[in-house]
């Protein structure tokens, strides 16, 4: 049998993935400007809120998951409230605010353990028949065209919400100058925090999404944010469309890199790419 | 009749040791235009950096209206006191279009409003007005960042205006500075640039204006300010200050 077809299939699952995560950190990394490790307990938020509120309370699962997604954009936009906003009003540096954000990650996810054991759970209980689909010899679940449909959507939603409102274009103002902003008016703190918003429900999205596909623990946001960082880095960091081309550019890598070697090997071949980048073009493909 | 509008005391900045700005006490008067010379690292730029709230100050007090009394100014809350500026090395929105540009100053919507709105009519029609007084009105479209260097000067300066016609931060902006708005431009971009000046002093608003050239000082300037190491030289009416041995002296060298 031709391993090829589903080869691709399964980069484009797991591209996809990475192009969920890697709109949301961009969209932070783009107006605050640092590294925001703590983006990645957003999935694991998103993921254990539908899992309580479905498994655990029984709730429907759309309502479950429109709550899930609040929860995950509540707790980016506190994380900037509290933490990053204060230390950005005192002229942190990017380095401070990313191991402020590495202190996000790290309680958050311990907390998750506390409420939730830290053992593996899945979602794909919560609905009923995943059906299985073959297409050109290649298979995928339902969850799995979800998936990639969502990518779609989300990326001409953000189009939209960027170039189309006026919210975008504030958005856009503070990524080129933020001081300016600032002095012509803008409401920065705001705006920045409604990003937070929006890049914490992104995160949460994708927890939940990967939640139905294989499933969830409370730690596993590092290793999905350093996917969408190194994605982000090869597609240009800051650059929302450029972080797609990152995204399945990384997840063609690493599903065709383990055609013939031990799968293991996964993460060597994302930090290899990583590593070739920063030395060769450390701007990414579409530097901004 | 004159009335101040800004003031400082005792106003202090250093950089590692050398005193930018030292114990400048300097006021501005309202309506007028106030030129502030000095040789290169006089202070000038400090200054307005420190009344804009780029730069936080070490010591002393800004006065705005007799009425607002600041020992630290925030660059956020700025344009809800009526002040606005451009910059000596222009900073635009470089990703957004030239219109993007003046309407992000006129409005601003949260996320949600801004699903639902649009530009209104009044705003396109105040972007409209103000960008055809700069001469822009035709690249509109463009991205700011493919403009020529004098068009990128004006547009800043368009964006001043917006701010002069918009009261969307609580005040619409009555005190402008200008960070030496005529370098490098054509002499036919400079009458664009002088005219608006004259225009907004017909308004009323004040105007305090960076500028080397000494002619276009002597057309615009009710008052000239000179600094010299931070300290305050002289100040009065152009062609008395300007005729002062020490301001010659301080200005023009040996």
């Amino acid at each position: 049998m031709d391993i090829v077809p589903q080869l691709i299939a399964n980069s484009l699952i797991a591209g996809s993935i990475y192009a969920i995560l890697t709109l949301g950190f961009n969209l932070t990394y783009s107006t605050a400007k640092f590294i925001d490790i703590g983006f990645g307990v957003e999935t694991a938020i998103g993921g254990y809120s539908v899992f309580y509120l479905c498994k655990t309370l029984g709730l429907p699962l759309y309502f479950g998951i429109f709550l899930g997604l609040f929860c995950s954009g509540l707790v980016s936009f506190l994380a900037y409230r509290f933490i990053y906003k204060p230390l950005r009003a005192r002229k942190a540096s990017g380095t401070v605010l990313l191991i402020a954000s590495l202190g996000v990650l790290t309680a958050l996810q311990a907390l998750v353990a506390i409420l939730f054991t830290s053992q593996f759970q899945t979602l794909s209980g919560l609905i009923q028949a995943n059906r299985v689909f073959e297409l050109l010899g290649g298979t995928f679940t339902a969850v799995q065209l979800s998936i990639f449909c969502t990518v779609l959507i989300l990326s001409v939603l953000l189009a939209f919400l960027l170039k189309g409102t006026l919210f975008g274009k504030a958005i856009t103002a503070i990524s080129d100058d933020e001081e300016v902003a600032k002095i012509v008016g803008i409401n920065t703190e705001r705006v920045m925090g409604e990003v937070f918003f929006i890049s914490g429900m992104i995160g949460g999205l994708a927890g939940i999404l990967i939640g139905f596909d294989t499933g969830i623990e409370p730690i596993m946001g590092l290793s999905w944010l350093l996917a969408a960082v190194v994605a982000a880095i090869v597609g240009g960091i800051g650059n929302l469309y450029g972080g797609l081309v990152g995204a399945y550019l990384l997840a063609f890598a690493e599903n065709f890199g383990i055609w013939k070697i031990s799968g293991e090997w996964k993460m060597a071949i994302a930090f290899g790419l990583l590593i070739i980048f920063l030395v060769w073009r450390p701007r990414g493909l579409f530097p901004r | 009749m004159t009335s101040t509008i800004l003031q400082t005391k005792h106003l202090f900045k250093h950089f590692d040791g050398v005193k930018a700005v030292d114990h400048l006490s300097v006021s501005f008067e309202k309506g007028k235009i106030t030129s502030i010379i000095g040789p290169n690292g006089s202070g000038k730029s400090t200054l307005i950096n420190l009344l804009t709230g780029l730069v936080p100050l070490d010591a002393g007090e800004v006065i705005i209206a007799h009425s607002l009394h600041f020992t630290r100014v925030k660059s956020h809350e700025v344009a809800g006191f009526g002040l606005t500026r451009t910059f000596q090395d222009v900073r635009l929105f470089e990703q957004l279009s030239v219109l993007d540009n003046i309407l992000v100053v006129l409005t601003e919507r949260g996320v949600f409003a801004s699903l639902f709105e649009t530009h209104g009519t009044l705003h396109l029609a105040q972007a409209e007005e103000v960008l055809k007084k700069m001469g822009l009105w035709e690249k509109r479209h463009s991205l700011a960042i493919n403009l020529s260097y004098g068009q990128r000067k004006l547009l800043e300066i368009a964006r001043v205006l917006a701010m002069t016609r918009s009261a969307r931060t609580g005040r619409a902006a009555d005190i402008i500075f200008f960070d030496e708005p005529f370098a490098g431009l054509f002499p036919e971009m400079r009458k664009v640039v002088v005219s608006v000046m004259k225009e907004l002093r017909a308004e009323g608003r004040t105007q305090i204006l960076v500028e080397h050239n000494m002619e276009l000082i002597r057309e615009l300037s009710d008052e000239v300010v000179v600094l010299d190491a931070g300290e305050l030289l002289a100040q009065g009416v152009p062609n008395e200050v300007l005729a002062k041995r020490e301001v010659i002296e301080a200005y023009l060298g040996e």
